[in-house]
């Protein structure tokens, strides 16, 4: 298939997506492996006790100190309402402050 | 410190069905996340076969944003696999933090249960297993909602472009983010993480020319782990 001068070739395009999915699915799957030939123990029982949390942290910290006031009103908002059990209302109290100061 | 059996894990269509329903009110911030993609996809020259395409077999935002930043002729094929490796490398801890609990399940079945995965439906996995559930469809039908969501809003994206309003006006770009400062509220067990999520959230925060920001969750997540067990063993 002759491709247009500056465009990408369909078949290249097929070929970069898959193999971005292969690397994907491999990082997917590479917990499960990893953790199938790592012996159990109590070090390994206890760094997982503390990966989830450390996991949400690290996806939320960067965002937050990267980010601008608005961000920072929304974080505290639904922190704040997240202690009343409620995700929407406090994800959705976020949303509403983000939106706007944004607006302002 | 844990020495519990595994658990008889089972993954079942009920499960599966509880797993969609969880998924089911972020579903307006999924579809408006995949159509800012599918415009951004379209504008870097994809047409709604390949941006389908990438969306289906790929199915990590993140990444494919990157990958959009490398679309030029000739593809730079090995840096755009590398970056999304890079990117998505986080991944394994995601599956690493759910695997004692899928231990219950065969080999190929877990293999399957994670080939959908991303953070939202993890926290639904992890939620479950605080929950003292053992059902792994929480896993697979959230993923699988999430994927037909993600699917749908990129091709919704590509066909109608830049008409469709950005998601940031409505602060639904926020909605992963707030979802997982929710989630951090009731992981929070005690004084206990304070140390390992300070070291978490200051690794992963070091300025890009240090740490390239495609290793910053897996970097800072590891290392705030190895702190609170090597703390814990004390």
């Amino acid at each position: 298939m002759a491709a247009e001068p500056q465009g990408v070739a369909l078949a290249t395009g097929v070929m970069a997506i898959l193999g971005m999915g292969a690397v994907t699915y491999l990082a997917r799957v590479g917990g499960l492996l990893l953790m199938a030939y790592v012996p159990p123990g109590p070090g390994v029982s206890a760094f997982l006790k503390h990966l989830s949390g450390c996991v949400l942290i690290a996806l939320v910290v960067p965002t937050v100190w990267r980010g601008d006031v608005p961000v920072w009103a929304a974080v505290v908002a639904t922190g704040v309402l997240a202690r009343t059990k409620k995700p929407f209302l406090a994800i959705a109290a976020g949303m509403v402050v983000a939106a706007a100061l944004r607006a302002l | 410190v844990d020495a519990a059996p595994p658990p008889h894990t089972t993954l079942t269509r009920a499960g599966m069905a509880q797993g969609a329903r969880e998924v089911l009110p972020a579903a307006p911030a999924v579809v408006m996340m995949a159509a800012a993609f599918g415009i951004a996809a379209g504008q870097a020259g994809l047409g709604v076969t390949l941006a389908a395409l990438m969306s289906g077999v790929v199915f990590a935002g993140a990444s494919q944003f990157v990958a959009l930043g490398l679309w030029h002729a000739p593809l730079p094929l090995l840096p755009m696999w590398v970056a999304t490796f890079a990117v998505n490398s986080r991944f394994m801890l995601l599956g690493a933090a759910v695997s004692r609990w899928l231990s219950g399940l065969g080999v190929a079945r877990r293999a399957l249960a994670v080939a959908l995965l991303t953070e939202v439906n993890w926290v639904q996995a992890v939620r479950a297993e605080q929950r003292g559930e053992t059902d792994a469809g929480v896993l697979v039908g959230g993923g699988l909602l999430l994927w037909t969501l993600w699917l749908a809003g990129t091709v919704t994206g590509v066909l109608v472009g830049p008409a469709i309003p950005n998601p940031a006006r409505f602060g639904l770009d926020l909605v992963l983010v707030l979802f997982f400062v929710n989630v951090l509220v009731d992981t929070w067990k005690g004084p206990g993480d304070l140390l390992p999520w300070a070291v978490a959230g200051a690794i992963a925060s070091l300025p890009p020319s240090i740490l390239p920001l495609q290793w910053s969750v897996l970097a800072g997540a590891v290392a705030g782990s190895l702190v609170g067990a090597w703390r814990d063993g004390r």
